[in-house]
């Protein structure tokens, strides 16, 4: 379970971007967090994958209580949240190889001598061919690089998933490929999906629910 | 199909080209790299746009529509090579200007802003953070047109009101306004030197639906009233709600061009990238297309489609000419 | 970005020149076995001539070894004040950049203070402290030089720790120390370089000031300043060349690692696939 309650959140304590936000995912759910742009969705869905820590509010992750963000949460912890961000050209380090990009979060977690089999096995899965896994960055394009990103967030098998706006700045095919690698690891691993965007017609395809923001902060049930 | 079709539609075209605001022929953009590699940016382009209509130009990011549009506005970098015509009709009678002869002083002082208008992607990296819209609005009056100053103020409202900019967020500054005001404030400027070509550069990545929707159907309203538009997108939906026409770009090619009536209805596009492209969407089949699009830095002598086209055969091996508007050797049947 | 003609004769006339200096001030002395304190009065203020191509000063030592010495003592004091400054400014910025809060506000509040007070003036309190000597000479140019290294190095940490990348490199699993060696470090050390490669030539002013004053190094010692120095008086007697020399050896150098700075810079910025705006 994955189970935020009251989480109020932003960048300043005296004008919080929401207060008192609720959302609850079923392990093994997919959920579509739908609002308008700038209304904060983002912002919980950092809080979610551990990446922002709230100004009020619990938060249970797989029945354990978060009291640490970012750092200070232990590895485990924030290893069983991949996140993918909206804009892969930020999201990616410059001086990165795809195939190290990927292979990054195995190598910080002390598994580096899995790296290499991990990369391969995980290439096909969103259509990286080898060539394109020896490249920097700058020498692709923002899909090739976002399917890289996906990559790096599935390295860790994580058991839930967040997709903030992963699509947004991507042409239909590609959004339908990536969308289809997510699935096809959820399926293999029974991992828990929130899918945050603006696009109706997608997310709603896309996940088993999907959720509006204003329904996520007026505290009632979302179900 | 029979070679009198053939002809009837090799006719309309020339029809159209006889009347075009903006007739692009043989459009070709290399960027030569060190080490002597070249990006095969555009190929052999060709377009017409008429007034009172928008040609929506679709594809992958990366598939070079953008830098036919920077190139129609002379603002590639120094590395790009450009061959081709692009004529620009002249304003009241006046002969063609070619967009990609023409100097630099020609297209800075004559084409853009008072020819062409540029719509920008991102509206708010495009407006000076620390001026107002009003001050952005009164100094492209004064740069663009020969109005005496104390008409300036007017001159930019109405501008503004063009544009459907509320009248009391002109005083704000760019970081103060929501994205959809940003892009308004953006179009008001692309309005204000009366250009009949109006070029917009994925006016609607990043925004909502529900500001997909109004940007689009403001840039329709332009059109209504005459406009040109040359609406470059990879959001099919916005091409659908506002598009006459669609031309379909792929590594570099226009793959195929088809009224977007058709294109979008139930006949749909001919060519299989295209069909790719639709079934893609989730509200349709939702499915990829297999593998990625080539590098334009090696591009194959075939069909550049042909290695993820279910109908591809050794045929693909040459270049498809383009025929009924579609260049492929297999084009799909109606799908009705 | 300039013509690239102009930008390879940039390069070029500013690389012949960089070489040239540092094989005139490496070789030179080993190989030519001449003592550049070899007074003889006899041949005291020659204007240039082919035996000394750069006069004689007044006690008729020749001024062109005098002033590869003296360039020399300067490069090295310049080198080695370069690399200690670049080091204290790299460690102060990137620790207050990468751990923020209250250590951020006391070490930028330090630097605040030391930029607060002219550096020649603390450069002499500095060399006051001890005996005249090179080493004195490098720690007050150090002392004064790691500021701006230290802003810098700062504001690049933490413009590069609020991107999405530290974000996914956290939720990765990595451990601050890795995240500070691996993303943030390679990042900020072209930058860091950057600004060591042009802090010579300042920190080269800085010692000549210094010895121009008579506070630098002992004034038998040639070094730029010290040259400059002795030259004056006979500058006031119609000679020019004591003084015109070793300032263009000061000058010169300057220019050419500046040049070899800016080219640097423009590498900096790999050109991006978006630039092609594919």
């Amino acid at each position: 379970m994955l189970e935020l309650n009251g989480i109020t959140a932003g960048y300043d304590r005296r004008a919080p971007v929401f207060r008192g936000a609720r959302l609850t995912l079923a392990p093994g759910e997919s959920v579509g967090l739908l609002g308008p742009s700038g209304c904060g969705k983002s912002t919980l869905a950092r809080v979610a994958a551990l990446l922002h820590r709230p100004d009020a509010g619990r938060y249970v992750l797989d029945g354990t209580e978060i009291r640490a963000w970012r750092h200070r949460a232990p590895r485990e912890l924030r290893t069983a949240v991949g996140v993918v961000f909206q804009q892969p050209r930020t999201a990616a380090d410059p001086r990165l190889t795809l195939a190290d990009l990927i292979a990054e979060p195995l190598r910080a977690t002390g598994r580096g001598a899995e790296a290499a089999a991990r990369v391969a096995d995980l290439a096909p899965t969103v259509g990286l061919t080898p060539e394109l896994l020896s490249r920097r960055p700058h020498a692709v394009s923002d899909g090739q690089l976002q399917r890289a990103c996906l990559a790096r967030a599935l390295s860790l098998r994580p058991r839930w998933l967040i997709c903030d706006e992963m699509t947004a700045m991507l042409d239909a095919s590609t959004t339908a490929a990536l969308v289809a690698a997510v699935e096809t690891y959820r399926a293999g691993t029974g991992a828990g999906l929130l899918a945050v965007g603006h696009d109706r017609v997608l997310l709603e395809r896309w996940c088993d629910r999907t959720v509006e923001w204003k329904d996520c902060l007026t505290g009632g049930d979302e179900r | 199909m029979t070679g009198n079709v053939l002809r009837a539609l090799e006719a309309v075209t020339a029809e159209r080209a006889g009347t075009a605001l903006l007739s692009v022929r043989g459009l070709t953009v290399r960027f030569r790299l060190s080490g002597g590699r070249t990006v095969d940016a555009v190929s052999d382009a060709d377009l017409d746009l008429v007034p009172g209509e928008c040609l929506a130009l679709v594809g992958e990011s990366g598939c070079g529509k953008s830098v036919l549009a920077s190139a129609l506005l002379g603002l590639l970098p120094a590395n790009a090579e450009t061959t081709g015509t692009a004529l620009l009709a002249g304003p009241d009678g006046t002969g063609p200007t070619d967009l990609l002869a023409a100097g630099e002083k020609t297209l800075a002082r004559t084409v853009r802003g008072r020819r062409v208008g540029l719509v920008p992607q991102s509206p708010a990296a495009h407006l000076t953070p620390v001026r107002t819209v009003r001050a952005h609005l009164e100094e492209t009056v004064r740069a663009l047109t020969g109005v005496p100053r104390r008409e300036r103020r007017a001159r930019a409202e109405e501008a503004a009101e063009r544009a459907a900019f509320p009248a009391t967020h002109l005083d704000r500054h760019p970081h103060e306004l929501s994205g959809g005001l940003a892009q308004r404030a953006a179009t008001a400027l692309a309005l204000i030197g009366d250009a009949r070509l109006l070029l917009a550069d994925e006016p609607t990545t990043g925004l909502d639906r529900d500001l997909v929707d109004r940007t689009a159907d403001e840039l329709r309203r332009h059109v209504d009233e005459g406009r040109a538009l040359l609406l470059i997108t990879h959001d099919l939906a916005a091409a659908e709600r506002i598009a006459d026409r669609v031309a379909v770009m792929y590594a570099g090619r226009i793959v195929e061009t088809a009224p977007a009536h058709r294109f979008f209805g139930p006949a749909g596009p001919r060519h299989p990238y295209a069909r790719g492209l639709l079934d893609a969407l989730p509200e349709r089949a939702f499915t990829p297309i297999p593998g990625m699009p080539p590098e334009l830095t090696a591009l194959p002598d075939g069909c550049a489609f042909a290695p993820r086209c279910p109908r591809a055969t050794d045929l693909c091996g040459t270049r498809p000419e383009p025929r009924a508007a579609v260049a492929c050797h297999h084009p799909e049947h109606p799908r009705a | 970005m300039a013509d690239p003609r102009t930008h390879r004769l940039r390069l070029w006339t500013s690389a012949v020149t960089v070489g040239a200096v540092l094989l005139a001030v490496l070789l030179v002395p080993p190989l030519a076995q001449l003592d550049e304190q070899a007074v003889d009065l006899s041949a005291k203020l020659l204007p240039p001539s082919w035996d000394h191509p750069f006069g004689t000063d007044d006690l008729g030592r020749d001024l062109l070894l005098r002033c590869v010495y003296g360039l020399r003592i300067s490069l090295l004091v310049g080198l080695v004040a370069a690399l200690v400054a670049t080091v204290i400014g790299t460690a102060v910025g990137a620790a207050a950049g990468a751990l923020g809060g209250r250590l951020d506000r006391g070490l930028m509040r330090l630097v605040d203070a030391f930029s607060s007070v002219p550096h020649l003036l603390l450069g002499i309190f500095v060399v006051a402290l001890f005996r005249p000597g090179v080493w004195p000479v490098i720690v007050s140019v150090a002392v004064t030089h790691w500021l701006s290294t230290a802003r810098i190095v700062r504001s690049e940490v933490l413009s590069l720790r609020s991107r999405p990348y530290v974000d996914a490199a956290i939720s990765g699993g990595a451990s601050r120390r890795r995240v500070a060696v691996r993303h943030l470090l390679p990042a900020v050390l072209p930058q860091a370089g950057l600004a060591a490669v042009l802090m010579v030539p300042h920190a080269m002013w800085h010692e000549s000031a210094l010895s121009f004053l008579g506070l630098g190094l002992p004034s038998h010692q040639a070094s730029l300043g010290n040259l400059v120095q002795t030259a004056r008086s006979s500058l006031l007697a119609g000679d020019w060349w004591p003084t015109l020399f070793p300032g263009l050896l000061l000058i010169v150098p300057t220019l050419a690692i500046a040049g070899l700075a800016g080219v640097w810079r423009d590498r900096l910025n790999p050109r991006r696939r978006s630039e092609l705006m594919l």
